[in-house]
């Protein structure tokens, strides 16, 4: 299947959120970091102060050797932390499958996703507007079917951009980057490809799968694989579900079990869809029912070993409206997870333990 | 250089030796075949620089000598492709071959046979003539265990012991290993190994009649050399150490479960349908006189087959990845086999019942 992944990297994340708050700054060669007298580093900076050659993990008092009017302001890792949690909350407005890289950073896997007609990049264009709209700070994506093609896309057009590898352009797409572009290649793999005369992803191509492994070990393969396009990583939510509910306010508080009972079957039908659009491995544990009184006071029932089947929410109904006479203003149902942790995955045991794949 | 011969006389040498021919390859010599006619005898030649197969074919009185390559597939697809019966007339004029059958013209390009790269032979420390049945069979029980395309590139390809009175021929993918041992007239002070690539392998098997003619094996440092009555085969030797498979070969299992090997096969392959897709894992649960299968996968559904063993061990619940289940207890061939089994962490032997040549180690799952 087809993958559309999103790769969503925000433009100079601190630095923006620095401008953003002072415009004063945005002309300014300008960087988020420690102050050159306290042995300070430079954390992000803008691009005005890249042309100086200045960049991130750099020591403040060498970027100032470089650039004398950088001006340097102290971070403020709340604000970019609030920042951070509104792009991920747009983020999980289209999908589940998010998995963020660093605070401004993340892979969007957006295959099974509604909204656009499934337009990856529609999505990605409307992810960038909102972002903007909500924080005023831009962010680059990457649209392509894989992790690694979507990472380089985002930057391909960066700052403020968007760029989409399709599908049928990868292979021609990914054979002019050049090696060190991939994922994994840092200063002594890259050497080593230049010395055996491979510069681009076209160069590998020329490589079987067995000679690469043979100079580059377990790493050949993924070589083999990345100069080919293809990438299998999945996108790894670090969020686990616990539990997956849906619920509804009334506009008219519903006055006895028959009519909650009445709102029952559609419930049901928007948490099967929702629970259908989860990975395989989420099995569930549990259903649960809540009702909200029109008081506010609210109640909760839970049981265990069910299918979640409509007679399963329908008894626990009827006796979490045991505790209570008032009509109900909010009915909720929903199920529990199974603690799902790698280890569950069945293991092939190896016959030479002691000789490594 | 001028030739005739029947149709039914070269197809299959020619197709065993574009076998060889890999479709995809840098050097454009390689998609060719060398064709050569010395002495009233064709010898046709295809190589991927790793493996070489040359066919021989005798040749009726009046050919003309001379040598030539020709793309491989197209004079293969025209052979093929010619009505039975009909008579081949290949003849090379200029850099021109022309292959001409009753009212068929064909006109190939061709490549200066000078350029056409040989395998090296190279040594020959060792040579034994057997049946070609018995290399056949060695391959036959063994190479699906192969392993393809591993990082550890000495498992792709079929280990060959050369021992005392007997060759054994061992193949493994680091998950399970297959095992067979012929008797074959060597005398050895000391056990010889040498490891045969996958694509040789493979060739080789397809050259081996199930038949009493001879093939003799000549194994040298780096290569090996199958020679037959109408085949030469060459094929370069993975360098590199195979893990020692005596120490993985399972002793001391107590636990023996003796049982029909086609109801077992079945089970497995019916249980295989509601296993897990990425895992393959099944449940065996032994207990008195009863072998039972259990599959489960992500969708909840289960797959449960009780087949009658005979067994009077303690209670045991090993996890079997079940494809390498239903690979073994098809490669067998007799009707019972047996399944010797320690705990559920321990590798389980699985051999035929009765004089074994072969026997086959499976690890386990945990599930």
């Amino acid at each position: 299947m087809n993958r559309k992944i999103i790769h969503c990297d925000a433009d100079c994340f601190f630095a923006a959120i620095e401008m953003r708050d002072d415009p004063s700054l945005r002309h300014l060669p300008m960087a988020v970091g420690g102050h050159s007298d306290r042995r300070g580093v430079i954390s992000t900076c803008n691009y005005a102060a890249r042309e100086y050659g200045v960049h991130s993990a750099m020591a403040s008092a060498h970027a100032l050797r470089l650039c004398p009017d950088l001006v340097i302001v102290p971070g403020n890792m709340d604000k970019y932390r609030d920042a951070a949690q509104v792009m991920r909350d747009i983020f999980h407005d289209y999908t589940d499958l998010v998995e963020p890289l660093s605070l401004d950073e993340a892979f969007l896997d957006v295959s099974a996703c509604e909204q656009h007609h499934g337009s990856a990049t529609l999505i990605a264009q409307e992810i960038r507007q909102r972002i903007f709209d909500s924080i005023q700070i831009t962010v680059s994506a990457g649209v392509a079917n894989c992790k690694f093609l979507a990472k380089i896309a985002s930057d391909w057009r960066k700052p403020d951009g968007l760029f989409v590898v399709h599908p049928n352009e990868a292979a021609e797409f990914v054979k002019t980057l050049p090696v060190k572009k991939l994922n994994g290649v840092g200063k002594v793999t890259a050497n080593k490809l230049h010395t055996l005369n491979i510069h681009t992803c076209g160069d590998i191509l020329q490589w079987t799968l067995l000679e690469l492994n043979q100079h580059f070990g377990s790493f050949g393969k993924r070589l083999y694989e990345l100069a080919r396009g293809i990438d299998t990583r999945p996108v790894k939510p670090n969020r686990i579900r616990k539990s997956l509910s849906v619920e509804h306010t009334y506009p008219n508080d519903l006055p006895n079990l028959l009519s909650c009972k009445n709102q029952l079957p559609d419930l049901l039908v928007e948490l099967r869809r929702r629970v259908s659009k989860l990975d395989d491995k989420y099995r569930v544990s549990k259903a649960f029912v809540k009702v909200k009184f029109n008081d506010f006071s609210s109640t909760t029932l839970e049981r265990v070993g069910t299918a979640a089947r409509i007679s399963d929410y329908q008894q626990m109904l009827e006796q979490a409206l045991e505790r209570s006479q008032l009509p109900v203003r909010l009915l909720g149902i929903g199920v529990r997870f199974f603690n799902i942790d790698a280890d569950d995955a069945p293991t092939q045991l190896e016959l030479f333990p002691n000789v490594p794949p | 250089m001028k030739f005739t011969v029947a149709r039914e006389a070269i197809l299959k040498p020619l197709q065993l030796v574009a076998g060889v021919v890999e479709r995809r390859h840098t050097l454009a010599i390689l998609a060719n075949v060398l064709i050569v006619v010395d002495d009233n005898q064709l010898s046709i030649t295809g190589t991927d620089l790793e493996v070489e197969i040359v066919g021989k074919i005798p040749l009726e009185e009046g050919a003309v000598s001379g040598e030539v390559t020709v793309p491989a597939k197209k004079f293969l697809d025209i052979c093929r492709a010619l009505p039975d019966g009909a008579v081949i007339n290949f003849s090379l004029d200029e850099q021109k071959v022309t292959v001409k059958s009753a009212r068929s013209r064909f006109s190939l390009s061709t490549l200066p046979p000078s350029e056409f790269p040989s395998v090296e032979g190279g040594d020959n420390d060792l040579s034994f003539s057997c049946a070609q049945r018995e290399i056949k069979r060695l391959i036959e029980k063994t190479s699906f265990a192969m392993a393809q395309q591993d990082v550890r590139y000495y498992l792709n390809g079929m280990l060959w012991e050369a021992r005392n009175g007997e060759l054994r021929v061992v193949a493994t993918d680091g998950h399970r290993l297959a095992m067979c041992t012929r008797p074959i007239n060597l005398e050895l002070a000391e056990n010889r190994q040498s490891i045969l690539p996958r694509k040789g392998v493979i060739e080789l098997s397809r050259l081996m009649e199930d038949s009493d003619e001879l093939v003799e094996i000549v194994l040298g440092a780096n290569h090996i050399r199958a020679l037959t009555k109408s085949y030469l085969f060459t094929s370069k030797l993975v360098d590199g150490n195979f893990p020692d498979y005596q120490r993985v070969l399972p002793v001391g299992g107590d636990k023996e479960i003796i049982g029909d090997r086609e109801v077992l096969r079945h089970a497995f392959t019916r249980t295989a349908i509601l296993s897990n897709e990425k895992y393959r894992g099944v449940r065996i649960m032994v207990d008195e006189n009863l072998l039972t299968i259990v599959a489960n996968n992500p969708e909840q559904e289960e797959a449960e087959e009780k087949v009658e063993v005979e067994y009077d061990g303690e209670p045991l619940e090993v996890g079997f990845n079940v494809s390498y289940l239903m690979d073994v207890t098809s490669v067998i061939d007799t009707d019972k086999i047996k399944i010797t089994l320690s705990d559920s962490n321990s590798s389980a032997l699985i051999e035929q019942t009765g004089d074994s040549d072969s026997a086959y180690v499976v690890m386990p799952m945990r599930l």
